[in-house]
């Protein structure tokens, strides 16, 4: 806050001396205009980086008016307009006419101008001294950040107290964070000593992977950490950095495993709820989960052509609304095909297959086989970097949140309710259950129909992550089934706990071995706990 | 399975005999497509009776067939790179892409064609008995069972697509030159592999019923029926599981070698999951059991599906999802229960005693 305030007073303090400097418009020592236009003007352009420097050096200082005057030079010089007449005195041709170069008044230029061309060793000086320029002139602040990205380029050799300067007047908070980056940069090599421990320690409060590289280069470089105190400053730095890195490394880790783990209990938790009731493996389970986001879809173009301004909002719209479409889908199946397949397990492996191979081709008839594409709400663009390069991204933890969500609705569904009652009575012990009056059937139904929702909101929760397209289901089956051999079926928590397990397996092994290497893993660690466990790592109690 | 040869097995038998000897002796004035489509479709029949051999007479469904089909594929198409290098002395892309400068050592096993043959039984047997002896041990059955074999295949199928694995990824393995002396690609290679996967499904058909008619098939039908009262009358289930396992993943792997040579490549869309699906989905809809069903069912729905695929390939997956939907749900047994139905409603209506359990 401190630091907001002195910097509003410093920028209130600058435009003071600013207008003072208009006022008086008296042409600075140090940029002498005329001096500047003949080395430009000069033939065999030799004198050109020395003129360049001169208008550089001199920015530093220089009034508004002749930091305007620079600019507008050196643009001439760069774009060519910038013509020179035999008798010294210069022009700027534009489209309105004329100006003579030294005062910027209008005037008839005479015939039979030079233009003098900037050489290619000329450029990277004109780029830096453009862009030097620009921090002060331009009034856009998108022109000045861009102006800091080319700096940051070509940052070397500025004349110390520019980026200051600039600095002082900037008041864009995005603009000035790029600033004190330059600043940084540039007192990395300043022959200044205190002023380069000071940017040491500096770029050590904000530790990532690329100021650990910019540190251990400068650390190897014997005649740089010549210096006393450098080399222990680097060291310290360094060691603190490469801490904050790792411990960012291993969060990073940690928060992608969770929210690949997230998306593996939404995609798996509808399919362990029917496996454990009716043992039967949907295998459509992944194309509801593609009609959860085609729904999720259909409510964002709706949005869009009827409330254009909520549009930010259509994923909570699109919650009730998906859960209700998918739910319906799996109502009409059950209802259809998989009741009448009841003892006949392997034949909905079959029959479900060929639903799915159906939902397919009827969503790819009727919306194309290309990626849908989402506009992702401004609430889960971006993100925010916590530690090192650890960055937490608003969709991923939306994703998260949205899991966390959908696993305590569903536990209270099961726990609270009575239909959740039934549907764990009939899960122990179906002939008991319907021995003492529960309509095992219409449980069936209600627990398929909830479990389709489950899968349809897996999709709605995956269409800011994933690809959507007619045949995004297909590989969410093994993986789910996977989480539901390994957590135990008709189990919640295990459910919870296998998906994060598998999330973070697949992670951390993914980075260093491939994606297959994490699928073979987890493909192993199923079939060796089936070894050990049948019944999975949380194993329903009751008698079957 | 009172005979080995009931009316339709005496029918799909003579038919077969009357196919592979036209196949011989008409082959090379036939055109060259017609064979080809009768040698693939025979090497799918092969695929089908392998699961079926499985899921009709024990009840173990298999969604993983695939894999045997394409190791057999694979060892294949690696015995005709072979003999296509000695022949050309030109190096597979893929061989040079991996940069070792030549096959890696022991592929020179592949150049004799009975190892390969025998490769072609043994190695997806292998396979077959490691997976096999795990999940059988541990008494994983039923749908878990399926479930994993899916998953088994996918994982392989994902193996298979990188580059590294060393067995061409995702381009596979192309570039045959010769087939038992006569040019790939070639008519007379062609009637000789079809003539080969023809005599093969007889084979598989007389010996298969034989099998499924001796003690051994009784015995399998008993898993299917009450694996546990079995176990207890002190049977060992897993061994007797397992040699069924294996001769089966043996017969998709023979079906696999005959069916690469055929379509000149081989690449790890044959360990789709999908496909191995579809080959289960042919033997529902044949009806399972017997071999007899899967004989029909792979024979009609890839008739169908490359009749379709000239004609409305865009119908294709719903026709496919509709005749699956269709036996599923009216044909509890396939085309086979068809025999039944016709003799009348009545008998539909009463209890399915002695029908096979799935």
């Amino acid at each position: 806050m401190r630091s907001f305030v002195r910097t509003w007073l410093a920028g209130g303090l600058v435009i003071l001396l600013l207008l003072q400097g208009r006022a008086f418009a008296a042409p600075a020592a140090s940029m002498s205009r005329t001096d500047v236009l003949a080395k430009l003007c000069a033939a065999g352009g030799q004198d050109v980086p020395s003129a360049l420097r001169q208008m550089l050096d001199g920015a530093v200082d220089a009034s508004a008016a002749d930091r305007d005057w620079a600019k507008r030079v050196v643009q001439g010089f760069s774009t060519r307009s910038l013509r020179c007449a035999d008798d010294g005195s210069a022009f700027l041709t534009g489209p309105g006419g004329a100006v003579n170069a030294a005062t910027l008044a209008p005037g008839a230029s005479p015939d039979g101008l030079r233009a003098p061309l900037p050489s290619l060793r000329t450029r990277a000086l004109l780029e830096q001294l453009d862009a030097a320029l620009t921090l002060f002139v331009a009034p856009a602040a998108a022109d000045r950040l861009a102006a800091v990205h080319t700096l940051e380029r070509r940052g070397d050799g500025l004349p110390p107290g520019l980026l200051r300067h600039a600095l002082d007047a900037e008041h864009d908070a995005q603009i000035a964070a790029g600033l004190r980056g330059l600043i940084v940069a540039a007192g990395l090599h300043s022959p200044d000593i205190p002023e380069r421990l000071a940017a040491i320690h500096a770029l050590g409060r904000d530790p990532t992977s690329q100021v650990v590289t910019t540190l251990a280069t400068l650390r190897a470089d014997p005649g740089y950490a010549e210096p006393p105190g450098v080399a222990a400053a680097l060291d310290q730095e360094l060691t603190q950095a490469r801490w904050w890195v790792r411990i960012g490394d291993g969060l990073s880790l940690a928060y992608n495993g969770v929210s690949a783990g997230s998306v593996l209990f939404l995609s798996s938790v509808g399919l362990a709820i029917i496996f454990g009731l009716m043992g039967v493996i949907n295998l459509a389970q992944g194309e509801l989960i593609m009609i959860g986001a085609y729904a999720t879809f259909c409510v964002q173009q709706a949005m869009r052509s009827v409330a254009p301004s909520m549009l930010d909002w259509y994923p909570l719209v699109a919650i009730p609304v998906v859960f209700v479409v998918t739910a319906l889908v799996g109502v009409a199946m059950e209802l259809l095909v998989i009741r009448h397949l009841y003892r006949r397990p392997l034949m909905t492996l079959l029959a479900t297959w060929a639903i799915s191979l159906l939902l397919v081709n009827l969503v790819r008839v009727g919306f194309g086989t290309q990626n849908l594409e989402f506009q992702t709400p401004s609430y889960l663009t971006g993100g925010v970097r916590l530690v090192g390069d650890f960055l937490v991204t608003w969709n991923h933890m939306g994703a998260i949140a949205f899991a966390l969500a959908a696993f305590a609705v569903t536990l209270a569904l099961l726990r609270l309710t009575d239909i959740g009652l039934f549907i764990r009575t009939v899960t122990q012990n179906r002939a008991m259950a319907g021995c003492v009056g529960i309509s095992t059937r219409r449980i069936d139904m209600a627990a398929f129909g909830f479990g389709a929702g489950l899968a349809g909101l897996a999709g709605l929760a995956l269409s800011p992550i994933y690809n959507v397209n007619p045949t995004m289901g297909t590989g969410f089956i093994i993986d789910s089934f996977m989480v539901v051999v390994l957590g135990g079926v008709g189990s919640l928590f295990g459910t919870a706990v296998a998906s994060l397990g598998i999330g973070l397996v697949n992670v951390g092994i993914e980075p260093f071995y491939g994606a297959v290497a994490a699928k073979v893993v987890a493909l192993l660690l199923v079939i060796l706990l089936i070894q050990r466990r049948p019944e999975g790592l949380i194993a329903l109690k009751g008698r079957r | 399975m009172s005979s080995v040869f009931d009316r339709t097995a005496s029918a799909i038998t003579g038919l077969l005999l009357v196919m592979l000897i036209a196949l011989l002796l008409l082959g090379h004035g036939m055109p060259v497509y017609l064979v080809n489509l009768a040698g693939q479709v025979m090497c799918f029949v092969l695929l089908a009776m392998a699961v079926d051999l499985m899921w009709g007479s024990a009840g173990i469904l298999s969604l993983g067939h695939g894999l045997f089909f394409a190791i057999g594929g694979y060892i294949a198409a690696m015995h005709l790179l072979r003999t296509a290098f000695a022949a050309t002395h030109v190096l597979p892309d893929f061989i040079q892409f991996m940069g070792n400068g030549g096959f890696p050592g022991w592929w020179a096993l592949f150049d004799s064609s009975l190892f390969t043959a025998l490769a072609v039984l043994v190695v997806p047997a292998l396979a077959a008995f490691v997976f096999g002896y795990v999940s059988f041990r541990s008494r994983v059955n039923g749908v878990y069972f399926s479930i994993i074999t899916q998953a088994l295949t996918y994982t392989a199928m994902l193996l298979m697509f990188r580059n590294d694995t060393g067995f061409g990824g995702n381009n596979g393995m192309t570039g045959f030159h010769a087939i038992a002396g006569l040019p790939a690609g070639g008519g007379d290679a062609g009637v000789l592999l079809a003539s080969l996967a023809t005599a093969a499904v007889l084979v598989c058909l007389i010996g298969g019923r034989t099998l499924l008619a001796s003690r051994f098939g009784r015995l399998l039908a008993a898993i299917r029926d009450d694996e546990p009262r079995l176990r207890f009358l002190g049977y060992n289930t897993l061994w007797l599981k397992l040699v069924a396992w294996c001769l089966s993943a043996s017969v998709a792997g023979v079906a696999g070698a005959l069916y690469v040579p055929q379509v000149g490549i081989i690449n790890p869309s044959l360990l789709d999951p999908a496909l191995s699906l579809e080959v289960a989905v042919w033997v529902a809809v044949g009806g399972r059991g017997g071999l007899c069903g899967a004989v029909l069912g792979a024979t009609l729905i890839n008739l169908l599906r490359s009749w379709m695929a000239a004609s409305a390939p865009l119908l294709w997956p719903f026709v496919l999802s509709l005749l699956v939907l269709l036996v599923v749900l009216a044909l509890p047994n396939g085309l086979l229960d068809m025999r039944n139905r016709s003799r009348g409603w009545m008998h539909s209506l009463l209890p399915a005693v002695g029908r096979p359990r799935p």
